[in-house]
């Protein structure tokens, strides 16, 4: 199948190679991945606590996208790279595991909501951002992305429990 | 000073032989199931320190002022780490006497107390007044920064640590 041979591929590419026989490429990368949660999910968190009428009341909704939206992007781009090197470490082994998959469902779903936000209520953000209360579909994708996200985390700490000790 | 590590030890000692050690340990899945939270908490706290000393530095958000922001932020920040410190005491008890020898263990726990105490004193003061010299403010961020980056990256690294050799407990 072309999937075999392209995690084959991934895995003896000198990159991958390299990941998987360092003995400090894989400890900096995932402490990378790990602590860049702290901007990543974080914001992620406050936005959907934020159209969730839960937090940052005061500020208008479009305000704390705009705010938000660099770092939210900028951090975003660091968990694929780190998460892509580390998988780039053991693809093979990686993709056998039930994790990994519902993880990577996950995190597709959770793109979902947010390019199904972005065509909808998002294109009229600025008719409901000064409304006291959000309106019901903005909490629905807060519920869904907090959830979704949590169960990218969950499953992102999955994995490492499932995988043989190195 | 004896003292106090024979008193720290005990306390090791009895977490390890704890209901909650035990059954953690004796588990296939609570561990991981602790550390989710432990996890969640980190990154809301992340986001919210980064918030605040971003707007401390001087990078307004919204048209509130620093104050306004930590009032707002304050009770998911003190909720954040709660989950986090009990969430991680937990997960602590599982191999507490081994975490007593751990150089990254100590090294986390001693920010971690800098961490608390700096975020409850001198930055909570400095975030309140705002009339404070903008030089201090930074400074003020910075150390924040710096100090629970510390104390997570400690946290990374005594996993890695774990497995050097423990120092002799005796009975």
């Amino acid at each position: 199948m072309i999937l075999d041979s392209a995690l084959v591929w991934l895995h003896d590419t000198s990159f991958g190679t390299v990941i998987r026989e360092s003995v400090w490429a894989e400890p900096i990368i995932e402490t990378i991945h790990v602590l860049t949660l702290g901007v990543f999910l974080g914001f992620v968190i406050l936005l959907d606590l934020r159209l969730l009428d839960l937090v940052l009341r005061r500020t208008p909704v479009s305000t704390v996208f705009r705010q938000l939206n660099p770092w939210l992007f900028g951090s975003f781009g660091v968990m694929i790279v780190t998460g892509i090197s580390l998988f780039a470490g053991d693809p093979v082994l990686f993709y056998g595991t039930i994790f990994f998959k519902l993880k990577m469902l996950m995190l597709l779903a959770a793109a979902l909501n947010v390019v199904v936000f972005n065509f909808t209520l998002g294109r009229t953000m600025m008719q409901w951002d000064v409304l006291p209360a959000t309106p019901r579909g903005a909490r629905i994708t807060g519920i869904l992305s907090l959830v979704l996200w949590i169960a990218v985390v969950a499953c992102g700490r999955g994995i490492a429990y499932v995988l043989p000790p190195p | 000073m004896n003292e106090l590590a024979a008193l720290t030890l005990a306390f090791c000692r009895w977490c390890n032989d704890s209901f909650f050690g035990h059954a953690i340990r004796d588990s296939a899945w609570l561990f991981p199931f602790v550390e989710i939270f432990h996890l969640l908490a980190l990154g809301l706290l992340g986001g919210i320190l980064v918030l605040i000393n971003m707007s401390l530095f001087g990078v307004r958000f919204g048209s509130g002022s620093t104050p306004e922001l930590a009032r707002e932020l304050r009770p998911w920040m003190f909720g954040c780490i709660g989950v986090m410190l009990l969430s991680g005491f937990l997960l602590f008890s599982t191999e507490a006497v081994k975490m007593y020898g751990n150089w990254a263990f100590q090294f986390k726990m001693s920010l971690l107390l800098l961490a608390v105490l700096y975020t409850l004193t001198i930055h909570r003061k400095v975030i309140d007044s705002p009339r404070t010299a903008v030089g201090l403010r930074r400074l003020a961020a910075v150390i924040s920064l710096l100090l629970w980056l510390g104390v997570g990256l400690g946290g990374r690294a005594l996993g890695y640590v774990t497995t050097a050799a423990s120092p002799p407990i005796g009975q």
